[in-house]
């Protein structure tokens, strides 16, 4: 079957109907954001990743290759963000081998909307696509129900507010690949700092026209815990073994 | 909403909407499409320079209101039925874009939140606008004005639209519209993006708040 | 076509008084001393109000006193409670004694919040109380409340958002649940006893910071209140600020 399986679809209307809990897909409660320089554009994204209040991983990688100076950068359900771009990046992949030309950021972009609209929402994936090509270097955002924008800086996420305050007070036309990074880590940090879906360490992606994409993981690291005052280890034999038991033991020969 | 009447006001939760103002004049030349440029998710502006203002062919484009999703969905498969219909046929009427577009707001009306105004310019009709508001009925006119924000100008609109005016006049009604819609309509602003339709090609213009605020 | 359909439901929108400010508290109870110690972020939803709002407070007669929870509630009760004790200096002032002011006990500071708490039973405070303090015997104390006022005298008590979190941390270290001494096969347990204020500090720094890491409405700084015979001292330590 292609596509994704609905047969379980009348039994979860049921849990949802009867039941108090349904279950929770781990929310990036994230910032992201993108920027464009003058030879190309730049994606940068924070490390939290929550489940409600709980901080589910504290260095997770937001940043995905769509093909290799092709990246986007994923907001909402991390399952959809990562599904949804590898699907993405999968066919990309296919149609590049086909038409032996290197893959479009457009072609990206459309093939991602017309995959959520299909979905109507339902496949949560806030992305921000940034990519170099033939044409150039191109910045796109898209929403879950499959609405995109383009623009020379965008941000979504929970962050996304305090992101764009420091994009819309510092953001210039035209500027250098250092200063944009600044900028793009700057409006990370903005969303780290005051949103609390975000936090710890800065990742960057750097896409120059002519060169090869730079993945900067943990380009900034604002966050690293202060030692513990004691040490947990505890004395051999703390943990009393009650019974050993070995259930069953075979020889597995290896050398055929 | 009883079973008759549907309830097609709705938008999705969280779903990105064009809380616009958009209208589209005939004039002695053609025709000219204007827009704002707000996007907004609830209360926060998610883009505040967007291009509602469509290319689904040459010179036949639309402006688009209701979901920022749907009208995207929309107007990409009108540009495709259309770049299909020019290899088989050459170049489409702007009827027949506009068909295409009832069409799809027509069928798919329990799904879509789309208020659409396609506007176009061809040798033999000139330039020609239709409105296809939200059940997906098609109404060709002199002008159109939709959106939130058109609430506030049909008054001003009425008194003020003349047939065959010319390209400067038009710009200026187009201008003073969205000036006042955007003014009294909190979910439109912004920019003011107008296309211009002609024999002679495609023109883009851009005007700035501090240019159209005070006029 | 069906009748009930979704938006025929009837939707009923109605004024919440109650916010959650998250954030957390902690308090341990030691052989002569005990610590009261809360996070000093104010929190709604993914916003900070504020990086320090402290919110362990000393009452007074030697008493710590934190309610966590949801905030306006937890000022009001402090502030209520404070009232309380300058009244029961006011009708035993020393006048029908000879010892002068009397100081309020700990158990009796516990009862009288009972009293605040379950006198709202019906639309109670939200908040998860601490006080901490010494008893009439000198040894270091803990109660902690429910909501709506059912309390406890404990050797410890993490209270508020991160409660979950620090809880089983202070079973097994304050406690010594799940220990057994080695060599015993399970059979013996570590036996409990009384920390010095020192290993309590450290305990209490690294379950703030250990919540700090995990829980999203803990960080910015942490405030220790500690009493002694010889009185209220306080300390303050920056957590992280993400």
């Amino acid at each position: 079957m292609v596509g994704l399986s609905f047969e379980n679809y009348e039994r979860n209307q049921f849990v949802a109907a009867n039941l108090h809990t349904q279950p929770k897909a781990t929310s990036t409660g994230t910032t992201i954001v993108g920027v464009k320089f003058k030879d190309g554009v730049i994606i940068a994204a924070d490390t939290r990743s929550t489940q409600g209040p709980i901080v589910a991983n504290k260095n997770c990688e937001k940043l995905h290759r769509i093909a290799p100076k092709i990246w986007c950068a994923g907001a909402g359900t991390a399952a959809d963000t990562e599904a949804v771009t590898q699907l993405i990046s999968s066919n990309l992949e296919l149609q590049s081998l086909y038409t032996k030309r290197e893959p479009r950021v457009v072609s990206t972009l459309q093939m991602l909307k017309q995959h959520l609209f299909k979905y109507q929402g339902h496949v949560g994936a806030y992305l921000i696509v940034a990519g170099v090509d033939p044409t150039g270097a191109h910045l796109f955002s898209i929403h879950a129900h499959g609405s995109t924008d383009v623009g020379y800086y965008l941000s979504l996420g929970s962050g996304s507010l305090a992101a764009m305050a420091v994009l819309e007070a510092q953001w210039k036309m035209d500027m250098n690949k250092e200063d944009a990074i600044t900028l793009a880590a700057d409006a990370i940090e903005a969303g780290i700092w005051n949103d609390l879906g975000s936090g710890s360490n800065v990742d960057v992606c750097v896409m120059e026209v002519g060169k090869d994409a730079q993945m900067l993981r943990n380009y900034r690291t604002p966050n690293i815990r202060e030692p513990k005052e004691k040490s947990y280890k505890f004395p051999r034999g703390t943990t009393g073994v009650l019974k050993t038991e070995i259930i069953e033991e075979c020889i597995i020969d290896t050398s055929a | 909403m009883n079973g008759i009447s549907v309830d097609i006001q709705h938008l999705k939760k969280g779903e990105v909407s064009l809380g616009t103002s958009i209208m589209a004049v005939t004039f002695k030349d053609g025709v000219i499409l204007g827009a704002d440029s707000r996007t907004t998710t609830g209360a926060y502006i998610a883009n505040r320079v967007t291009d509602k203002l469509t290319r689904v062919h040459d010179k036949i484009w639309c402006c688009r209101s209701g979901s920022a999703a749907d009208t995207q969905a929309v107007a990409d498969i009108v540009q495709y039925y259309l770049d299909l219909y020019t290899t088989q046929f050459g170049e489409p009427s702007t009827k027949t874009a506009a068909s295409i577009f009832q069409t799809l707001c027509y069928e798919n009306k329990d799904n879509l939140s789309a208020g659409i105004i396609v506007a176009g310019y061809d040798a033999k009709n000139k330039g020609e606008v239709y409105s296809i508001p939200l059940g997906g009925s098609i109404h060709k006119q002199p002008y159109a004005i939709a959106g939130s924000g058109s609430a506030f100008i049909y008054g001003y609109c009425d008194k003020n639209f003349k047939e065959d005016m010319t390209k400067e006049e038009t710009v200026n009604f187009v201008k003073h519209s969205l000036s006042q819609a955007i003014k009294w309509d909190g979910s439109s602003g912004g920019v003011i993006r107008m296309v211009i339709l002609t024999s002679n090609g495609v023109e883009r213009l851009i005007f700035y708040p501090e240019e159209y605020e005070n006029i | 076509m069906s009748e009930n359909n979704s938006s025929s439901k009837l939707i009923q929108h109605q004024f919440n008084p109650y916010t959650d400010n998250g954030g957390t508290i902690l308090g341990i109870a030691g052989e002569d001393f005990a610590v009261l110690a809360g996070d000093t972020r104010n929190t709604v939803d993914y916003s900070i109000n504020s990086r320090y709002e402290p919110k362990v407070f000393d009452v007074g007669d030697d008493i710590l006193m934190s309610a966590n929870g949801f905030a306006a509630d937890g000022t009001a009760l402090v502030k209520r409670f404070k009232n309380g004790l300058k009244w029961y200096h006011f009708d035993h002032d020393g006048s029908s004694t000879s010892r002068g002011i009397k100081k309020m006990r700990l158990s009796t500071a516990a009862r009288s919040i009972q009293h605040l708490l379950y006198g709202k039973r019906f639309f109670p405070y939200y908040v998860h109380t601490i006080i901490a303090g010494l008893d009439e015997n000198g040894k270091g104390a803990v109660y902690s409340f429910d909501p709506v006022g059912s309390y406890e005298r404990e050797q410890c008590r993490a209270g508020g958002a991160a409660a979950s979190l620090i809880m089983p941390f202070l079973d097994n270290q304050v406690n010594f649940k799940n220990q057994y001494e080695p060599g015993t096969n399970g059979t013996i347990k570590k036996k409990v006893e009384y920390l010095t204020i020192d290993e309590v500090i450290k305990l209490v720094k690294d379950a703030f910071t250990s919540a700090t890491e995990r829980h999203i409405s803990v960080g910015d700084g942490l405030q220790i209140l500690i009493v002694t015979k010889d009185g209220v001292k306080e300390e303050y330590h920056p957590l992280k600020k993400d």
